[in-house]
């Protein structure tokens, strides 16, 4: 799929030529390419079945004029559907573009289907299937399995910008066992081979048994996993810190430079993380990927921005679902430094509370700083040490107090996240990472049941 | 999207190259579409036009089926990319290319009709003023989001269907902001209709004032045993998450399970679900399902008693009945799927609610949801996270800023003694969920 970033790159002169063309003095714009294939499966407790290819390219050209902006799309990647977007982006804009082709000329027709070398992918996936439920006895289960890959590139006045092209698996569905019933999501970017021994773990990992005891309701200690920690501070420190939060901003935006969480604690957006889901090399509007510091030292110091929130000066985060969407600030992969302390010492630390495993999804409301985290496996934490294995509930507090009972001591490893995969902000999925130490937080409240 | 008419489609099912004596069937899928989008947010107003066109293909051989998709300028490799995947998909029995329809032909399809920016942004105006109306001050709308679309598209199976159909969608998303010296809180609130001018505004705005108001002007309440009044608002999603129950023979056990294999009632004796995509009032509006087939009203539960089931051609041969027009297309990318067209307990048995909040000696009414519903079908459980009001002998005496309504979802179901007539819809999976106020007398969770 590397040769669809070559193949947009063919007619790329063109492209700058008619964008340039298109913008009139005191407008700013780009027009944005993009082809996504993906090939799924249903996959049951029985094995593969419905196999399902697709292919969708696109066109946009948008335009921004002060407070307005203007979003033209169409089907297709190629010469001809610019040429489109960019004769009704001018109507409507009152401009007259320059059309004149140079050189390539033609819509590229060339087709790339399922290759031979998929029916070796699928024994491998039919394969990982079976090391997650070598016995599928009393197990139904429904999950459409993808391989997705996307390529996206930006032409601006000046230039074409590759994005990237991003390949990631892809799954979800329902897993049932007798009377109990439970959603399942993962999403990694790593190489095949080792994708599918995660997604075996994490199938074998959910299809384990419920534990019948749950989580006392009220306030708790809670220790989190590296990767439980990474959807904890992309629930309460990304999302209130992505620009274009309203008038009043989110509650971290509204104290700028404010120590909100111990010293030592560093949170960056970073996109160039090649090994994170979030990865790419320019964002949506052709701005080079960055690391952006989010909090410096315990400190909020900047937010991740796109070219409409930052009047022109982005720091390269903005993120669109597709092409038929306009781009708006968007997390990447968070990235927090590591402290000092091993597992058992924040365990230790602990006391009696809960050692939370793995997120499977949450939420925040960034005006009001209320976040919930809806749990899928935990322990108990006794005396510092572990205890019985507990079934879902939620967590859930506000930024703030949250940050301010965060321990100054974080665990000394960082681990990538796999339970963050995929983060839906206004029905828009964008890829996102996280990398985060283990945390200890005191003081947030536990709640039975899961959404 | 290349406008006026082409034989692709045609060249799509040619290229398949069935061979019917060795059971092969193929079903090509047109797909065109704009849409409009305005969003208006602190930064300023966006506008978005977008235009579409896809194709899809679907090889049937032996009860195994293959998949695959693409804009129209890759539709010529997409006989050979199902036909590369038919070899590895397994069996499923019923799985076919449908046959012809009753007022099924050749159809060229039209391009969708021509979408109105002006009259888009006069219901966004219309709704921004409505809620600040309602809102006294206190409430604010921090993004609105309004989108309307049209889409045409068609069928044909070598098996002799081929039909062409339209249809048209809006949707309104709302982000409102409620502050009063108690914090603010805000939400995202959602409302679809088949055209921008059924989307009831008004009432988004009403409901929408409730959903950030009341967690900052009640008090918390611990459940307790009470009559529980359920707001068609909160009521509908309920109702959705019934859904799954009813698709196809998938659902059959957890059907079985839930009511002793038929020995128990479903639901209570005035509990009806009827899924009807041309029902008075749903947002879903449309004349065919994705495989072609012509929707119908279908009772999924009658008098409490499950009767029915939601189908796509192949679970209808699985379940030896008529396909009912449920298989969903979401987009041209993905293949049919069992799904809701609009879904909703039957108010013929209704009473006004007024009458129903008279009637509620003790309890709790339920205004708005907190957050999504959560109603486990396997599990036999449910819970809302609420907010509403403290009602006794028929008159608000508190406002209740949260509380959780929990319990078996069955005994739920067969509790409920009275349904108002004001049946109301929300969007829900594919489709849209209505319901009206449920009245459910001594809830021991409320």
């Amino acid at each position: 799929m590397s040769d669809v970033v070559e193949t947009f790159h063919q007619d790329a002169e063109d492209a700058v030529r008619i964008v340039s063309g298109l913008l009139r003095r005191g407008e700013g714009g780009e027009a944005f390419r993009e082809r996504r294939r993906s090939l799924s499966w249903t996959a049951t407790e029985a094995g593969l079945l419905a196999p399902a290819f697709a292919e969708e390219r696109g066109t946009a050209v948008r335009l921004r004029r002060g407070r307005e902006s203007l979003l033209v799309a169409r089907d297709g990647d190629g010469p001809d559907a610019l040429r489109e977007a960019v004769r009704e982006a001018s109507r409507r804009g009152g401009g007259s573009p320059f059309l004149k082709a140079r050189g390539l000329g033609r819509a590229r027709a060339e087709t790339e289907g399922p290759r031979d070398d998929e029916e070796a992918r699928a024994a491998q996936l039919g394969a990982a299937l079976h090391r997650a439920l070598p016995d599928p006895r009393g197990i139904s289960l429904t999950l459409r399995v993808a391989r997705v890959t996307i390529s996206r590139a930006v032409v601006t006045a000046k230039e074409l910008v590759t994005c990237g092209t991003v390949r990631r698996l892809e799954a979800s569905g329902l897993l049932r066992r007798a009377h109990t019933a439970r959603p399942f999501a993962f999403q990694t970017s790593a190489p095949w081979a080792p994708a599918l021994d995660a997604f075996a773990r994490a199938l074998a990992d959910a299809a384990r048994p419920v534990p019948p005891h749950r989580a006392a309701e009220g306030p708790v200690d809670v220790v989190f996993s590296p990767g439980a920690a990474s959807v904890f501070w992309h629930e309460a420190v990304g999302h209130p810190l992505e620009a274009g939060g309203g008038e009043r901003g989110s509650v971290l935006t509204r104290v700028p430079r404010a120590a909100v969480a111990p010293t030592g604690v560093f949170v960056t957006a970073d996109p160039t993380r090649g090994d994170l889901p979030g990865h790419y090399l320019a964002d949506d509007e052709g701005t080079p990927a960055r690391p952006v510091a989010l909090l410096t030292d315990g400190c909020v110091d900047g937010q991740v921005t796109d070219r409409r929130a930052a009047g022109g000066a982005s720091n390269g985060h903005a993120r669109c679902g597709d092409f038929r969407r306009p781009p708006r600030p968007r997390l990447s992969n968070l990235v927090v430094s590591p402290g000092r302390a091993s597992r058992e010492e924040l365990l230790e630390a602990c006391g009696n509370g809960l050692y939370v495993r793995e997120i499977s999804a949450g939420h925040a409301d960034p005006e009001s700083g209320r976040f919930t985290l809806f749990v899928e496996s935990a322990d108990l934490v006794r005396r510092g040490a572990l205890g019985a294995p507990l079934g879902p509930f939620v967590l859930t507090s506000d930024v703030l107090t949250a940050l301010r009972h965060l321990h100054a001591e974080s665990g000394d490893v960082t681990h990538p996240a796999s339970g963050l995969g995929l983060c839906v902000k206004g029905g828009e999925a964008v890829a996102v990472g996280g990398a985060s130490p283990a945390i200890l937080i005191r003081g947030l409240t536990a709640v039975r049941g899961r959404a | 999207m290349s406008a006026g008419k082409d034989d692709l489609l045609e060249r799509l099912l040619e290229g398949a190259r069935c061979d019917a004596a060795a059971g092969e069937s193929a079903e090509a899928y047109e797909r065109r579409g704009t849409s409009i989008e305005i969003v208006e947010d602190a930064e300023g107003s966006r506008l978005s036009l977008v235009t579409e066109r896809g194709f899809a293909l679907r090889l049937f051989r032996s009860g195994r089926t293959a998949f695959a998709a693409s804009p129209p300028e890759a539709v010529d490799g997409l006989p050979d990319a199902a036909r590369l995947l038919l070899g590895r998909s397994r069996t499923r029995r019923g799985v076919r290319a449908a046959g012809p329809v009753e007022g099924g032909g050749a159809y060229a399809l039209a391009p969708p009709p021509a979408l109105d920016e002006k009259s888009a942004r006069a219901l966004l105006a219309s709704f921004r003023s409505d809620l600040l109306a309602a809102g006294e001050g206190a409430v604010s709308l921090t993004e609105a989001i309004l989108t309307t679309g049209a889409r045409t598209e068609r069928v044909a199976t070598t098996a002799g269907r081929d039909v062409a159909f339209g249809s048209e969608t809006a949707t309104l998303v709302a982000t409102v902001t409620g502050r009063t010296g108690a914090g603010s809180v805000s939400a995202r609130l959602l409302a679809s209709s088949a055209r921008p001018s059924e989307l009831p505004l008004a009432r988004l705005a009403l409901h929408a004032v409730d959903r950030v108001l009341l967690p900052l002007r009640g008090r918390p309440l611990a459940p307790a045993r009470g009559d529980l009044l359920l707001d068609p608002n909160v009521a509908a999603p309920v109702v959705g998450r019934l859904a799954s129950a009813f698709f196809g023979d998938d659902g059959d056990a957890l059907l079985a399970s839930r009511t002793r294999d038929g020995r128990d009632a479903f639901a209570a004796p005035l509990f009806s679900l009827v899924d009807d995509a041309a029902i008075p009032g749903g947002p879903v509006k449309a004349t065919h399902d994705g495989e072609g087939t012509p929707h119908a009203r279908n009772v999924l539960v009658s008098r409490g008693t499950a009767v029915g089931r939601l189908s796509d051609t192949a679970a209808a041969v699985r379940l030896e009945q008529p396909p009912t027009g449920n298989a969903v297309r979401r987009a041209y990318t993905e293949p049919p799927a069992i799904g809701i067209t609009n879904l909703f307990v039957d108010p013929s048995a209704g009473v006004p609610p007024l009458d129903l909040l008279r009637a509620l000696a003790r309890g709790f009414y339920a205004a708005v949801l907190l957050s999504r519903p959560e109603v486990d079908l396997a599990g036999d459980r449910f819970r809302l996270h609420a907010a509403g009001y403290w009602i006794e002998k028929g008159r608000a005496r508190e406002a209740v800023s949260e509380t959780l309504v929990e319990g078996r979802l069955s005994e739920f179901l067969r509790s409920i003694s009275a349904v108002g007539d004001d049946l109301r819809f929300v969007p829900s999976g594919t489709g849209s969920a209505g319901a009206p106020t449920l009245f459910v007398p001594k809830w021991k969770g409320a």
